[in-house]
């Protein structure tokens, strides 16, 4: 059943974010079958276009650590959704969702792109495309 | 003290607005000299996904066969978008963009990459030789009673009309009518006229919405663009 309700967000989702997508599609890069949720450590913020990108690391019970890139939206859609640049900070524990790549860089961290942000005192933070400009 | 930590989850324009209002109603603002003032921040147009969605009721896309092919073939990896090329109109983004009119020129400021101009005085478009095939064309532009016409030849074949692919040849030839027809609406009707790629004129109709309170931001696609070689498959 969880697995079910994960299958039907991620259509949803996939559906939402696909009329308002900027750059490119995101059938085309990540794939709506593999949804990630995890907890880590902010280590770097890329304030770019054509999105923006954090990077974290998460830390298993055997202290393994696993890094990630995640896309989020560009600067312009971040900022009319009440970022500033300086809202997510390296260091800053946060909780995410979000979906991995069909296929990303052969080495370094693991790419996906951000459905949802949390911040460690439970904020949440807009992420990614689904919600943008259009209504 | 938590209070000031919360980030707002409320979506607002650069200037203190809400993106999601709805756009302002009221007549159409005008100039000294009585042609409707065109100013403003601008979000829609076109739908962004497929423009046959804004064609007349019952009507197709009167693509040629063999373009249609090639269309079904292209791969999502092949969208200028994804590599940050221009996306002219009658292709639009979810982004705002700023219309100037003046009286030598009108100049469209696109958030997603680029501008445009549009030649007011008069002149003609060159011919032969003179006209480079280039990503937006060349533009000139008149009045027609309240509506802004703006004609446009000499384009590559390389962009496409929306993030379906519709494609082009560097026969196309565009017509753009805005019309604004309230404080808060302008109304924008495209006739695409490309005899190679298609079979007949057809025209595509939206509209756009005005902004208030809303600026533009700078947006360099290229400078961190980690999604190209990554695109799979083909386009929607």
């Amino acid at each position: 059943m969880k697995q079910l309700a994960c299958v039907i967000t991620a259509v949803v989702l996939a559906a939402a974010t696909q009329p308002a997508s900027a750059h490119h599609s995101f059938a085309a890069q990540y794939d709506a079958k593999q949804h990630v949720a995890l907890k880590g450590v902010v280590t770097k913020v890329e304030w770019t276009n054509p999105h923006a990108r954090f990077y974290i690391d998460e830390k298993n019970d055997q202290g393994e650590v696993t890094s990630w890139n995640f896309e989020m939206a560009s600067p312009n859609v971040l900022l009319r959704n009440g970022w500033k640049r300086t809202s997510l900070k390296i260091g800053d524990q946060v909780t995410v969702t979000g979906y991995l790549a069909r296929v990303g860089p052969p080495a370094g961290p693991k790419m996906a792109i951000a459905e949802s942000l949390t911040a460690a005192d439970g904020t949440k933070m807009f992420a990614s495309t689904a919600t943008d400009l259009s209504r | 003290m938590m209070l000031v930590t919360v980030m707002p989850l409320g979506a607002q324009t650069r200037l203190g607005g809400s993106i999601r209002a709805n756009p302002p109603s009221g007549p159409v603002p005008r100039l000294p000299d009585g042609k409707p003032d065109m100013t403003g921040v601008w979000l829609g147009g076109l739908p962004v996904g497929d423009i046959s969605t804004a064609l007349p009721k019952g009507e197709t896309m009167p693509i040629r066969p063999e373009w249609k092919k090639k269309m079904d073939a292209f791969q999502a990896t092949d969208d200028p978008q994804a590599h940050c090329l221009p996306l002219p109109p009658p292709r639009f983004t979810p982004y705002p963009w700023r219309m100037v009119v003046t009286p030598a020129h009108t100049f469209f400021l696109y958030e997603m990459y680029d501008w445009r101009q549009v030649f007011m005085d008069g002149r003609k478009h060159p011919t032969g030789d003179d006209l480079d095939p280039t990503w937006k064309g060349h533009s000139v532009g008149r009045w027609e009673g309240d509506t802004l016409i703006i004609d446009t030849v000499g384009y590559n074949d390389k962009t496409w009309f929306d993030n379906k692919g519709w494609p082009h040849s560097d026969q196309l030839h565009l017509v753009e009518r805005y019309t604004r027809t309230d404080l808060g609406t302008m109304k924008v009707e495209m006739t695409i006229d490309d005899p190679v790629a298609y079979t007949r004129p057809f025209t595509v109709t939206g509209q756009a919405r005005l902004m208030p309170k809303e600026e533009l931001v700078e947006y360099i696609c290229d400078e961190n663009n980690q999604d190209a070689p990554y695109l799979q498959g083909a386009k929607p």
